[in-house]
């Protein structure tokens, strides 16, 4: 699968899906960073009176919801409804009961998700017959709720903080460890290079998937486990990239002179080759991070991954794949909000890879090597 | 080329240990076993358990044991299914995900190669501009929709809405129930195989030894035919992580569309803690990726006999 990420090689017109990529990078990762804290529902708020409600511009309740819902609870109180006028605040109700209404029974208006604290008009007959102004409340769910009630779009952007730490952190690790195996293999050459490249050769056929669940089975379903153990297997190609920076680096003049000095091999990768590699690992990094947050969306998918309350895109699209008859918008918020960022940092990394190959007259390191 | 089959059989049989090694002393780590449960057992029968299972003796005893098992083809009794040998289990297993990767690559080769051929080959024409156009696009909803996007999709929209197919289940293997999950492991690999095909059969179509082909007056199809004959390699050496690629979306696959296959047998035993079940899953997998990975090396070797020579000097 992650493979399917590194055929697209750039096209034409690559220089301008740069700020393209980047901007709509930015736009997802500020949404999902400031987007809860503005918006009106908390990510675990349970609304139990809309459970399932399809995405809408319109704000809940809607006129047929709150006439059913003033229905539901003139039942549960014994009494009937004698005549109901709606506007889009408020709902003018005149309730007749058999028994007198107690007004510790209104509470009920408020524990509700469709009204709000009701004002009493007038009372006939010790509450027997009882008119009352009840104002709604306004929610509105851009993206609908799911099975349990919460608005989804909160929660994809909560999950969408997850998912984006996960590619961020698990770029992170495969970068220190591929850059440090690839820097090594790339400074010592000769025996040392040649067995730590088979090595890293023989690793690529494995099917790491299988690796990362069982890591995950074995240590437990935490955050840092998952990007970790995903950080652990995809840092072959920094490896292998790394190892061909330090090759034509060491080379260079000031390298030569600084091993001239005296100076040591840790030294000298750290302060010369490092720096001058960064480019192209950072660029590659957006390569790198896709395929990390894909990973991470596939193990939540089969529920191996993170756990409630916390949640990723992985976890809500296999909660609307679940829910596909009848509640579509489950699996199509979340993943459009996957699939819109792994192809913008897709871009962004092709886009830099092609001007860092033409800054540098190579070849852009993510294009098919020749086996061998 | 004796010398560079008998070297890959050695490495990959050293691989094939180390992914044994790793994965067995891994499991092992593990904290929780497979016989925790809401009431404690009683010690005594713990302590049988145990026994049974030999999980009392020293680690590296237990490796060994482990490794004897395997070369007699066994692969334990499974923790989770109890009374099942994860023989019996891949018994059934084995040949239905077999089927279902055959299927699925069989259908990739096919389609993406072509897709790739006819954006790479065709006149600039309306052919050439729909082949090219095909492949972005293939590509792109590769990059766009995982597997788990597709798979309920697919469901919801053959099975649900057109009620053209089942939605799940393997019902013995009809045909019917494979159409999905084959088109689902299916999709990624023909957008890979489409694009390696098209820029492939481009630079090769360039190549000095096609113009003399065309300075000849060959017709263009078996222009075509001999440039194919060199960009095909490319895909070859694809192939092994093509296998990695379909043995790992059969995990989801078969997930979602309920099928017995190993990848849902994997799953469940790592949900369950089965860890014989889980080690058996991995070398089992590991087995058929590095066989595939050695076969496709010297397939390649062959098909393109400068690489044997360059190692045989």
């Amino acid at each position: 699968m992650s493979d399917a990420l590194a055929s697209l090689y750039p096209g034409p017109g690559a220089s301008k899906r740069v700020p393209i990529s980047l901007a709509l990078l930015a736009l997802i990762a500020l949404a999902c960073v400031l987007g809860p804290m503005v918006s009106p529902h908390p990510y675990d708020r349970v609304y139990p009176d809309y459970v399932f409600a399809d995405p809408s511009l319109a704000p809940h309740p809607t006129a047929g919801e709150a006439k059913g819902a003033i229905e539901d609870i003139a039942r549960r109180m014994g009494a009937s409804i004698a005549s109901l006028r709606q506007d889009r605040r408020a709902l003018n109700v005149t309730l007749i009961g058999e028994r007198p209404i107690d007004a510790r029974d209104l509470r009920v208006f408020e524990r509700s998700d469709v009204f709000a604290a009701p004002r009493v008009e007038a009372s006939e007959g010790e509450g027997r017959r009882l008119t009352l102004d009840i104002p709604l409340q306004r929610n509105l769910f851009l993206f609908g709720t799911d099975a349990n009630g919460r608005d989804l779009l909160t929660r994809t952007l909560i999950a969408g903080r997850v998912s984006l730490a996960v590619g961020l952190l698990a770029s992170f690790v495969a970068i220190v460890i591929g850059v440090a195996y690839g820097a090594i293999a790339g400074f010592a050459g000769g025996g040392v290079d040649a067995v730590m490249m088979r090595i890293v050769e023989i690793l690529y056929a494995l099917p790491f998937i299988f690796f990362v669940i069982v890591l995950v089975m074995v240590f437990g379903r935490n955050f840092a486990l998952i990007f970790v153990a995903i950080g652990a297997v995809e840092w072959l190609d920094m490896a292998r990239l790394a190892r061909g920076q330090t090759l034509s680096l060491k080379q260079r003049e000031y390298v030569v002179a600084a091993r001239a000095l005296g100076v040591t091999p840790a030294a000298i990768i750290w302060r010369h080759i490092l720096p001058n590699a960064s480019g192209p690992i950072i660029a590659f990094l957006t390569l790198l991070a896709p395929r990390a947050i894909l990973l991470e969306s596939l193990i939540s998918f089969l529920g191996l991954g993170v756990e409630e309350p916390l949640s990723s895109w992985g976890v809500l699209i296999a909660d609307g794949a679940r829910n596909i008859q009848g509640a579509i918008h489950l699996l199509i918020v979340p993943a459009a909000f996957l699939g819109a960022t792994l192809a913008a940092l897709q871009s962004l990394g092709q886009g830099l890879q092609q001007s860092f190959a033409e800054g540098f007259g190579g070849r852009a390191p993510n294009q098919p090597a020749p086996p061998e | 080329m004796l010398w560079r089959a008998l070297s890959r059989i050695l490495a990959s049989a050293a691989t094939l240990l180390i992914v044994i090694a790793l994965s067995f002393f891994l499991m092992r780590l593990a904290p929780g076993g497979p016989f925790d449960s809401e009431r404690p057992l009683d010690p005594e029968i713990a302590k049988n358990l145990r026994h049974i299972y030999r999980l009392d003796l020293p680690l590296g005893r237990q490796f060994l044991v482990y490794l004897q098992s395997l070369a007699c083809g066994d692969f334990g009794p499974s923790l989770h299914w109890r009374d099942f040998s994860v023989n019996e289990l891949f018994a059934h297993a084995l040949p239905i995900s077999m089927r279902l990767g055959a299927e699925a690559m069989t259908a990739a080769l096919v389609i993406g190669g072509t897709l790739g051929v006819v954006g790479a080959a065709a006149k600039p024409g309306w052919r050439a501009t729909l082949g090219a156009f095909a492949v972005d696009a293939a590509a792109l909803i590769g990059v766009l929709l995982p597997p788990f996007v597709v798979a309920p999709l697919l469901q919801l929209f053959f099975g649900l809405t057109l009620h053209a197919l089942p939605v799940g289940g393997w019902n013995e293997g009809a045909w019917r129930n494979q159409i999905l999950p084959a088109a689902t492991l299916a999709l990624p690999q023909i957008a890979i195989i489409a694009r390696l095909m098209q820029a492939s059969l481009r630079d090769a179509l360039k190549e000095p030894h096609m113009r003399t082909l065309r300075a000849f007056g060959l017709p263009p199809w078996r222009i075509t035919a001999h440039a194919i004959r060199a960009a095909i390699l490319a895909v070859v050496s694809y192939l092994g992580l093509a296998a990695a690629n379909v043995l790992t979306g059969s995990v989801v696959v078969e997930t979602i569309f309920g099928i017995p296959g190993m990848g849902r047998y994997f799953v469940d035993g790592a949900l369950g803690r089965d860890y014989t079940l889980v080690m058996g899953t991995v070398v089992v997998v590991a087995a058929l990726v590095i066989f595939f990975n050695l076969l496709v090396d010297l397939t390649y070797a062959w098909l393109d006999p400068r690489i044997a020579d360059a190692e045989g000097r």
